[in-house]
């Protein structure tokens, strides 16, 4: 189809004819400002296609506020080689032309010959609106539409498939899915979307299956009624039987007969009872002498056993008495032997004793001895050492006083040299003779002076001399040495000495005194370590042992001349001798008590024995005996009697049954009783049944129940017929759908291959899916991570109106290869991509216009001057018309 | 077994004059008709009681001395009571002796729709109901009537065997009424209780033995009639919707019987097959003859193309709305358009794949694809009609 003018007048905007001439059979590229008039354009060719010229629904397109307005749209087009001219006018004048070539088409004719051409369809009622648009739906896109082709291919799907179907040599069916919308949709009256039955026909099923309850209840009643009215007629029948023939008359009759036989069977049954109670008397009497007799028979054998036992019982007391007087032989040479053993061991004792007293006593001499001697060595040198300590003490000087002694006299010494020193020595050398004295002394011959005091030397004759040494310290030395000895000598004195020296011997004596002590002492020790007391303990404890061992052999017997036995086998034997009596005392106390029981059981032997023979001997007892002998013979006569009088009674009873009797009696009084109740019982439920029909039958339950199975066989049918209808539409939908499909797939190859063709332009080894309804599905392409593929909603907004644009170009190839019409117009699409993508874009578009004419909307002139195509300012058009 | 007087002729002077009498019997009061539409299966029932009120009409106009009613007067026992008062009511145009014995549906038992009717008082004066075995007599005409009304609601045991033995007044009439199966006459399929000896009136030497049960008018032999049920009810083709004239001259003499229409619908039952055009044309003919009292049941099996299956749904639509009750199944009817049917449907591409695939459906699917194939083709057709085709 190529579109070569378009002409509209009085069209919104375009209120002057403006005229659209010289479109190029390829890519047209229409640019100008917004308000332009673009839209308007695209929208004039749309509505000269798809409003009905009569359509009261296209205000749209009158210019404002012109209400005189008749819209009108000139189309020159070719398809197929054959001019078209396509002219029409709305509202003020609603026209339609079309010339086919030579043909010329008027109207509604006119328009839907194009319909059918183009493979779109009119609106029944109102504006034409996207789901009647078809194909033209899908390759003009509109302003701000181009992502949106799933809507705009379901919308053409009928037209594409037919149209494409002539491609394949098949026919797709005309508005196929409509059809199938409707199957569905009437489907769905009775279906839900898994099958389950709903709205009328659920209402059908249920009331088909409540009318059965109905039916069923009713039929029951109808069954239960019936069963009544039975059970009426059998009560009744009954009723009359038993009224007419009174059963329990007769009953009762038989009853009377039954109580008759059992009075009789009554009295013989007291004669019984009397008879038997004597039988049990005689037989008592008899059993009561048959007891006696028996008790004297048994007397008489108790004589003779104990006769027998007496006898046995002495023959034991004899063995008894003959064992007790052997054990007492026994048991008294036994005791003798005892008593000669133990006066043997007495006299080996009493040797063995006197053997250890004397030992004792000897001991016991020389330890006194010996404890004595050394009494007296020990108490000799205690003695001593007590003595030196006394004399020790005597001698002692205390030692501070002795080391106050040499002191002073080591500083009389030392005074004594200095005064020496510095002392006026004064020499003599007297003649022979002469004496002088000096101080009071006399002095002759040859001496020396030293003078530390100032002295007068008496020369008898001379007279006297005074000399006084020199110097202040003989004077000190002098006077200290005084003071000293006065001291030193007070000292001596007090400790009755003469001199140091003596002191240091006494010291000395002293040392020696004591240490001769302690040597006593511990000689002393070595004899006596207890002490002293202790060995005088000892002593006295010897002395006394001693006395003991002397006294105690003072008192034994003297020894005796014959020969005496060792002790240990004195013991022996009288150990021996003691256990062979014990064991004879034993012996002889246990024949002794078997002889003494032995007694006993042969003396009450003997009084029993006694006992019985003389009750047996008693004549009275003879004499009763023989008259309960005779008693019991005739008690035996009699009780024979009366068994057979009883056995004979018994079987008169026994053959009258009596319990069988009473049981009859029983029963037949409980049967006429019963008899009579039932009959009332039944006259009652007569009654009662004959109410519960009456109120039954006046329900008409019949009538009622043949409603209810007219209703329900109804109801059946129409659950019946509706479920033929739910099936036949469930069947009719799934072929139909089945079939449609099938199509669709046989379509999805060709558009496959336009597709990747384009798409190959825009992402090189990407690939677009169509799926069943041969909408674009996923888009897989190579990413840096390997491909990726997105379904076609999850794509970007630019992306998909890429993939809507390119899907469409596809399309029209499809199309076109099926000899379709296309025209392609594109009305500012693609403003959402960016450079690099548009300029791809350009490509699959010139593409695309080398088959198809293209015409392309745009307010972006800038962006397609690349496109080997003049742009056509809409603007200056315009105005050239205007010119014009 | 001893009779005052012969099957003969006129013997005794005193011989009670010409009788008439209307024989009837099988009236189901009360029956519905539950396999029909309501708005049928009413009128139908009407029609039972307007069927009683014509023989009253009819006892009238032919001057008969006694209607006699032989069973199954009630279609059930428990029918309402206005049921029973309409029954009753309807019997009012006829004022002579209306005799009734029960039938098997409205047997005597112990309760029954007899007892409930004494109870409601609606049992007019001039009706004889005889509900045990017995004799009723109608001195002025010389009648007597040997009744063997159902006591039960089925017996084994001849009930009219009594007939034989009872003796009436000489030179009566002897009739008998009973309800039930004459012996080795009737088809095996009816109702075998209820037995009554095929030789009863012969034995008997009864004048005439007016018996109910067979819906259909039915002569036994030339004293022994079935009356049929004077309103049919059942498709089952036989000679109902009559009542019976009974004219005896004296005691003794053969019964002059006419069988006279009382019935208000015609039932009927049609089947045809359709293999060539004209048999469609045959059917479209029968249902073009349908009137008013029709009850047509029309079976069509066969196969027909989409043309001929539109007249034949337009012939039915028109005889429908004529008839009392037109029921058409079509179920063995296969509807097989022709390819150019499926061309004038529009029906091009996968459309037409479908309806040749549900036309040429064979087995057990073939009746849902039929089903289908129908309703596809009515879609189409409406499509068509509304020019949406583009």
């Amino acid at each position: 189809m190529k579109l070569s003018r378009l002409r509209v007048a009085e069209l919104r905007q375009f209120r002057e004819p403006f005229e659209l001439a010289n479109i190029l059979p390829g890519l047209n590229i229409f640019t100008g400002a917004n308000e332009a008039g673009k839209s308007t354009l695209v929208r004039a060719i749309r509505a000269a296609y798809f409003e009905r010229h009569r359509s009261t629904s296209v205000d749209d397109l009158r210019p404002y506020g012109d209400s005189a307005a008749t819209p009108l749209i000139e189309l020159d087009f070719e398809i197929d080689g054959t001019p078209y001219r396509l002219t029409k006018s709305f509202l003020q004048k609603k026209r339609c032309e079309l010339t086919v070539g030579t043909r010329r088409l008027e109207g509604v004719e006119a328009e839907d010959f194009m319909a059918e051409r183009l493979g779109f369809q009119f609106a029944l009622k109102g504006a034409s609106r996207e789901e009647h648009w078809g194909i033209p739906g899908l390759l003009w896109i509109e302003q701000g539409s181009a992502q949106v082709v799933r809507d705009a291919v379901v919308n053409a799907s009928d037209h594409l498939r037919k149209a494409l179907d002539e491609s394949l040599g098949e026919v797709a069916a005309s508005g196929g899915d409509d059809v199938v919308a409707q199957v569905r949709k009437l489907r769905e009256e009775l279906l839900t979307g898994t099958g389950k039955p709903k709205a009328n026909y659920q209402k059908a099923l249920d009331d088909a299956s409540n009318l059965a309850e109905q039916v069923a209840a009713l039929e029951s009643a109808v069954a239960n009624y019936r069963d009544q009215v039975d059970q009426l007629r059998r009560l009744r029948d009954a009723h009359e039987t038993d009224t007419r023939e009174q059963p329990w008359a007769s009953l009762r009759a038989q009853q009377a007969n039954a109580q008759e036989a059992l009075r009789a069977v009554e009295e013989l049954t007291g004669q019984l009872d009397r008879e038997r109670e004597t039988l049990r008397q005689v037989s008592g009497l008899r059993d009561l002498l048959l007891q006696r007799l028996a008790s004297a028979e048994l007397q008489k054998q108790n004589l003779a056993s104990r006769e027998a036992t007496l006898i046995s019982v002495t023959d034991q007391y004899e063995l008894a008495a003959e064992l007790e007087r052997q054990c007492l032989l026994a048991e008294t040479s036994s005791t003798g032997r005892l008593a000669h053993a133990r006066t043997a061991l007495l006299l080996a004792r009493q040797e063995a004793n006197r053997v250890a007293l004397r030992r004792q006593l000897s001991d016991a001499q020389m330890r006194a001895a010996d404890l004595r001697s050394l009494l007296e060595r020990a108490s000799a040198e205690h003695e001593r050492a007590a003595l030196l300590k006394r004399e020790a003490a005597l001698l002692r000087i205390e030692p501070h006083d002795l080391t106050t002694l040499k002191a002073q006299q080591a500083r009389l010494t030392e005074l004594q040299i200095r005064q020496t020193a510095v002392a006026t020595r004064l020499r003599f050398e007297l003649d022979a003779g002469a004496v002088i004295e000096l101080a009071g002394e006399t002095v002759a011959g040859n001496d020396e002076r030293l003078l530390i005091a100032p002295s007068t030397l008496s020369i008898a004759g001379v007279g006297l001399v005074h000399i006084a040494p020199g110097g202040s310290d003989l004077t000190e030395l002098a006077q200290e040495q005084r003071a000293l000895l006065d001291e030193h000598h007070a000292l001596l004195q007090r400790l009755g000495l003469a001199s140091t020296a003596e002191a240091e011997a006494r010291e000395q004596s002293h040392a020696q005194r004591l240490a001769d002590a302690a040597a006593a002492e511990k000689a002393r020790k070595l004899l006596a370590p207890k002490g002293l007391d202790a060995l005088r303990g000892d002593l006295d404890a010897a002395d006394a042992r001693r006395s003991e061992a002397a006294a105690a052999l003072e008192q034994l017997p003297e020894p005796r001349e014959d020969v005496v036995l060792p002790l240990d086998a004195a013991e022996r034997d009288h150990d021996g001798c003691r256990e062979a009596a014990e064991a004879a005392g034993q012996s002889l106390q246990a024949a002794r008590h078997a002889l003494a029981t032995v007694t006993s059981q042969r003396d009450s032997a003997r009084q029993e024995r006694d006992a019985l023979k003389a009750a047996e001997a008693d004549p009275a007892l003879q004499a009763e005996l023989a008259t309960k002998r005779a008693e019991l013979l005739e008690a035996g006569v009699k009780e024979l009697a009366l068994r057979a009088d009883i056995k004979g009674i018994e079987a008169r009873i026994a053959a009258s049954r009596p319990d069988i009797l009473r049981q009859d009696v029983d029963r037949l009084r409980r049967s006429a009783e019963e008899s009579e109740r039932q009959h009332q019982a039944r006259d009652r439920q007569i009654v009662q049944i004959k109410a519960a029909l009456d109120a039954v039958g006046a329900q008409g339950l019949e009538e009622d129940l043949a409603k209810r199975q007219s209703e329900r066989t109804l109801a059946v049918r129409r659950a019946d017929e509706l479920r033929r209808r739910a099936d036949a539409l469930d069947h009719l939908l799934g072929r139909l759908e089945l079939r449609r499909q099938a199509l669709t797939r046989r379509l999805q190859a060709p558009l496959q291959k336009h597709l990747d063709r384009y798409l190959q332009l825009l992402f090189p080894s990407g690939r677009l899916e169509v799926d069943e309804q041969l909408v674009p599905g996923a888009l897989t392409r190579p990413g840096p991570r390997g491909a990726e593929a997105g379904s076609f909603e999850t794509l970007s907004y630019g992306a998909r109106e890429q993939m809507g644009v390119i899907s469409r170009l596809a399309y029209a190839d499809l199309l076109q290869e099926a000899g379709r019409p296309t025209l392609i117009i594109l009305d500012d699409a693609l403003v959402h991509s960016d450079a690099q993508r548009l300029a791809q874009m350009k490509r699959v578009l010139f593409d695309a216009a080398q088959r198809h004419q293209v015409l392309l909307f745009t307010c972006h002139a800038a962006n397609w001057r690349d496109m080997g195509v003049p742009l056509r300012a809409l603007d200056e058009a315009r105005n050239a018309i205007a010119a014009t | 077994m001893k009779h005052h007087r012969s099957a003969g002729g006129r013997e005794h002077p005193d011989d009670a004059p010409m009788i008439r009498v209307l024989h009837s019997a099988d009236w189901q009061i009360g029956r519905l008709y539950g396999s029909f539409d309501p708005d049928d299966a009413v009128p139908l029932a009407e029609a039972r009681f307007a069927a009683v009120e014509r023989l009253a009409a009819l006892a009238v106009s032919e001057k008969v001395d006694a209607v006699l009613v032989a069973g199954d007067v009630f279609d059930a026992q428990t029918v309402s009571a206005r049921t029973i008062r309409r029954l009753f009511n309807a019997l009012a145009g006829y004022a002579g002796p209306w005799i009734m014995i029960p039938g098997n549906h409205d047997a005597a038992l112990a309760e029954s729709v007899w007892s409930h009717a004494a109870r409601l008082e609606a049992l007019p004066a001039n009706l004889h109901l005889v509900l045990e075995p017995r004799v009723v007599e109608f001195p002025q005409q010389g009648l007597a009537l040997l009744c063997a009304p159902l006591t039960q609601r089925h017996t084994f045991g001849d009930l009219t065997e009594w007939f034989d033995a009872c003796e009436t007044p000489a030179g009566w009439y002897r009739i008998g009424m009973a309800h039930g199966a004459v012996q080795g006459v009737l088809a095996e399929d009816i109702d075998s209780a209820n037995p009554i000896a095929r030789d009863r009136a012969r034995r008997a030497k009864l004048d005439y033995l007016a018996l109910g049960d067979w819906h259909g008018t039915k002569c036994i032999d030339e004293r022994t009639w079935y009356s049929g049920t004077p309103e049919p009810d059942r498709f089952k083709a036989n000679d109902s919707g009559q009542a019976l004239l009974v004219e005896i001259d004296q005691p003794g003499a053969l019964p002059r019987v006419t069988p006279i229409p009382v019935g208000q619908y015609r039932w009927g039952q049609v089947a045809r097959r359709l293999d060539i055009a004209s048999d469609l044309d045959e059917v479209i003919d029968t249902l073009g003859k349908v009137e008013a009292k029709d009850v047509l049941e029309l079976t069509v099996a066969g196969q027909v193309d989409l043309d001929g299956y539109r007249r034949l749904l337009a012939a039915q639509g028109i005889a429908h709305a004529r008839a009392r009750s037109l029921r058409v199944d079509l179920s063995d009817l296969r509807f097989t358009p022709t390819a150019e049917d499926i061309a004038s449907l529009h029906a091009d591409g996968y459309l037409g794949e479908v309806i040749a695939e549900l036309r040429d459906t064979v087995g057990d699917d073939a009746r849902r694809a039929q089903d289908a194939l129908t309703i596809l083709t009515g879609l189409l057709s409406e499509r068509n009609a509304r020019g949406v085709t583009p």
